[in-house]
C-alpha cells in the first residue's frame, strides 16, 4: 500500500507524537507513506465557515497534489477526512466547480476528481485487513477497555462520507478486539468532543469534552483512544479543563489511533510519542509492562 | 394466512416526577409481525396491558412530528421505525423519552425550551411598510427562489434534532439546530426585509455555539440538513456584519491564519481569536500544554507553493458567499 501522507497541521506540530505513531505502525505494516511539503491546512471547518469556495479551492489543491503523484490520499484525522471528502464532494456542483477552476487554473493546477481520501482506520480495517494486523500482534493489550472516540468528521454526514453507520460504527472497535483490547460501547463514542468551540466559549466546550469522557468512564473505559488529533487536544490537553467543567476527577488516558496499534505491536511508549500526552498513560503501559 | 410474528422485549421507560422516587424500565414481551411501528406496539401496550402508560402521537404517518422519542438511543419518529431491525441489532427495544428535555411523565416532554427559541428567531415573514404586500393578491416568489430555502420546509418540528445536539445539552445559551435552521429559511425568503438584522442578531444568541458535528443532520426524519444551513448561516454573517463576534472572529482569524504559511500558527491563532486581553486568560492552559508540547510557541514554516495559496485566496476571498455564486 503506497499513499499521499496528508498528515495536517496538529500531527506536525503540537500533536507531533501521533506523526510519530502514525509513521512506526505504516513501517510495520509496510504502508508507504510519500510526503508532500507542498500540502496546506485543510480549513479545519473553520474555514469552511468563513469561506466554503475558498476552503474547497484550497482542498482542491491537496488533492490535485496526490492526484498528479497518482495515489489516493491518506489522512490521520477526522476532521480533515471530511473536510477533503467534502471538496471532492462539492466539486461536484458545476458552479463552485468553476469558481475554484477559475483560481487553479492561472496556477497551472488540475482537479480531476480522481484521488480518494481515506482516513488511517480505513486503510488499517479495509486495505491492511484485522487479520493481517492480528498476525503481526506481539504485545496483546491484555483486555485493556478501551472506548473508541470516533470523531464526527470521520462519520457525519453518513451520506456523504459513505463509510460505514454514523450511529453504529463497529471499525474501531473491531479493530480493538483484533489488538487484544475490550472495546467499550458507550452513547458518548459517536459524539462531539466540543474542540470546535474552545476558542469560542471555553467552558461549555470543556462541559462537553468531560460529559463523552465521563460516559466512557461509566461503561468501564480504563482508556479512550481516538482517530482525531482535534479530539486529542479536548480529550487530553484539556482534559483538566473537562474535569473543572464536570466538578470532578477524570484521570482518562486517551491515546491516538496509531498509538494504540503500535503498543499491540510492539512499540516502546517513547516511539510512540506517549510522554507528550498531558494526562499520564502509564496506567496502559503498566499494564502492558506488567504482563510481559 | 396469518403473518409470520417475532416475539419482541420492550424495555419502555416509565417516570412520573413528583410521584416516583426515580425512572423505571417496564419490560413487555409481545408477538409481532416485523414491520410493526414502534408506536402501534407502544399504543398496543397501553391499550391491552396498561393504560397509564404515556406518550404523544397524532397522525401516525410520519407527518406531524409528535411520536419523537429515542428507541434503542437513537432519535426516531416511533410511527416510522419498524421493530425488525431494531430487534435484529440489539436483541430487544429500549424505548425512552427524547433528551435535553425535562420529563413531564414516561415518554413525553417538556417541549417548552424548544418551542421557546423557535419563537425567539422570530418564524414569521417579517416585511418592509414601504414595500407593502402587492394589494389583491399574493406575493409570489420564482421556482429559483423556492429553491434557496433548500431542505428546510421539510421541517416538521419532531425536535429529534433538539434531542441529539451536545450543544443544546451543555449549553442554554444555544438555541439549537431547528430553530437555526428555520432562521436561514427566513434569512434566504426575497420577501423577508430583515435579512441583516436577523443575522446581526443571531451572532449574539447563539449562532457560534453549534459544534458542527451532524449529529443533527444524522438525526433528522425529514433531512433537513439543520448542521448545514447553520454553517451556510455563519457564513452569511460574517459577509453582513464582518467579525464582531468570538465565534466569527475565530473562523476568520483562522482563514487569515492560513492564508500567512499555508498551515496553521496555533500559537498565533490563540492570539487573533482572544486578542492580547483575552490571551491572558488563556495563557495558564497555554504554558501547560506547551511543557509537554513545545512546538505550540513555534511558528510553523511556510508549506512549498505558499505563493499559490496566496494567488488563491486572492482569487476567491472577496467577501462573497457560495449564495452569491452566478
Amino acid at each position: 500500500v503506497k499513499l499521499a501522507y496528508y498528515p495536517g497541521c496538529v500531527a506536525q506540530e503540537s500533536g507531533k507524537e501521533l506523526d510519530m505513531a502514525t509513521r512506526w505502525v505504516a513501517k510495520a505494516l509496510g504502508i508507504e507513506l510519500v510526503s508532500f511539503p507542498s500540502f496546506s491546512c485543510c480549513g479545519s471547518g473553520f474555514i469552511d465557515e468563513a469561506n466554503e469556495v475558498l476552503n474547497v479551492a484550497l482542498n482542491a489543491r491537496n488533492l490535485a497534489i496526490a492526484e498528479k503523484a497518482g495515489l489516493d490520499l491518506l489522512t490521520i484525522c477526522s476532521t480533515c477526512q471530511g473536510m477533503l471528502t467534502l471538496a471532492n464532494l462539492r466539486l461536484g456542483d458545476a458552479k463552485v466547480k468553476a469558481r475554484v477552476d477559475g483560481a487553479l487554473r492561472p496556477l497551472g493546477i488540475e482537479y480531476r476528481g480522481t484521488t480518494k481520501v481515506k482516513h488511517l482506520l480505513q486503510v488499517l480495517t479495509q486495505d491492511i485487513g484485522l487479520e493481517a494486523i492480528r498476525a503481526k500482534v506481539t504485545r496483546p493489550l491484555d483486555g485493556l477497555k478501551v472506548g473508541a472516540f470516533y470523531g464526527c468528521h470521520l462519520l457525519r454526514p453518513a451520506d456523504e462520507m459513505q463509510w460505514e453507520s454514523a450511529e453504529e460504527p463497529h471499525s474501531f472497535e473491531d479493530l480493538l478486539s483484533v489488538l487484544g483490547a475490550s472495546p467499550v460501547y458507550y452513547r458518548g463514542r459517536v459524539m462531539c468532543c466540543g474542540f470546535p468551540i474552545q476558542f469560542v466559549k471555553p467552558a461549555t466546550a470543556s462541559k462537553i469534552a468531560g460529559h463523552q469522557i465521563d460516559d466512557a468512564k461509566a461503561h468501564g473505559a480504563e482508556a479512550m483512544a481516538t482517530p482525531c488529533p482535534l479530539c486529542h487536544i479536548s480529550l487530553d490537553a484539556y482534559q483538566n479543563q473537562a474535569a473543572k467543567a464536570v466538578g470532578h476527577a477524570l484521570d482518562m488516558p486517551v491515546l491516538h489511533l496509531p498509538q494504540v496499534v503500535g503498543l499491540a505491536l510492539g512499540a516502546s511508549p517513547d516511539e510512540l510519542g506517549l510522554p507528550r500526552h498531558l494526562v499520564s498513560t502509564t496506567a496502559v503501559t503498566d499494564r502492558l509492562r506488567a504482563r510481559a | 394466512m396469518a403473518e409470520e410474528t417475532v416475539t419482541a422485549t420492550f424495555d419502555i421507560y416509565r417516570y412520573e416526577p413528583g410521584k416516583d422516587a426515580a425512572p423505571r424500565y417496564d419490560r413487555y414481551v409481545l408477538d409481532l409481525p416485523p414491520h410493526t411501528p414502534v408506536l402501534t406496539a407502544l399504543l398496543k401496550v397501553r391499550a391491552e396491558i396498561d393504560p397509564t402508560l404515556t406518550l404523544r402521537y397524532s397522525c401516525r404517518s410520519a407527518i406531524c412530528g409528535s411520536c419523537a422519542m429515542q428507541i434503542n438511543s437513537k432519535s426516531r419518529l416511533a410511527c416510522e421505525a419498524a421493530i425488525g431491525p431494531e430487534l435484529a441489532r440489539d436483541g430487544r427495544i429500549v424505548v425512552e423519552p427524547m433528551r435535553n428535555q425535562p420529563v413531564l411523565r414516561d415518554l413525553v416532554v417538556d417541549q417548552g425550551p424548544f418551542w421557546d427559541n423557535y419563537g425567539k428567531i422570530q418564524p414569521h415573514l417579517i416585511l418592509d411598510p414601504r414595500h407593502p404586500m402587492p394589494e389583491g393578491r399574493e406575493n409570489p416568489m420564482t421556482p429559483a427562489e423556492v429553491d434557496r430555502f433548500k431542505e428546510t420546509p421539510r421541517c416538521i418540528a419532531c425536535a429529534a434534532c433538539y434531542s441529539a445536539c451536545p450543544a443544546v445539552e451543555a449549553d442554554p445559551a444555544f438555541p439549537g439546530p431547528m430553530a437555526l435552521a428555520k432562521l436561514y429559511r427566513f434569512v434566504v425568503d426575497p420577501r423577508d426585509r430583515a435579512q441583516q438584522d436577523r443575522l446581526v442578531r443571531i451572532q449574539t444568541e447563539g449562532l457560534w455555539l453549534c459544534l458542527r458535528c451532524h449529529l443533527c443532520t444524522e438525526a433528522c426524519p425529514k433531512d433537513v440538513r439543520p448542521s448545514e444551513r447553520i454553517r451556510d448561516l455563519k457564513e452569511m454573517a460574517i459577509a453582513a456584519q464582518g467579525a464582531t463576534e468570538q465565534g466569527s472572529r475565530h473562523a476568520v482569524a483562522f482563514k487569515e491564519n492560513i492564508r500567512d504559511r499555508g498551515q496553521l500558527n496555533e500559537m498565533k491563532l490563540a492570539r487573533q481569536t482572544f486578542g492580547p486581553i483575552g490571551l491572558i486568560a488563556q495563557t495558564p492552559q497555554g504554558i501547560r500544554i506547551a511543557r509537554k508540547k513545545p512546538e505550540l510557541l513555534h511558528a510553523p514554516h511556510a508549506i512549498e507553493g505558499q505563493d499559490e495559496i496566496e494567488k488563491i485566496y486572492e482569487a476567491l476571498d472577496d467577501g462573497k458567499t457560495k449564495e452569491d455564486l452566478p
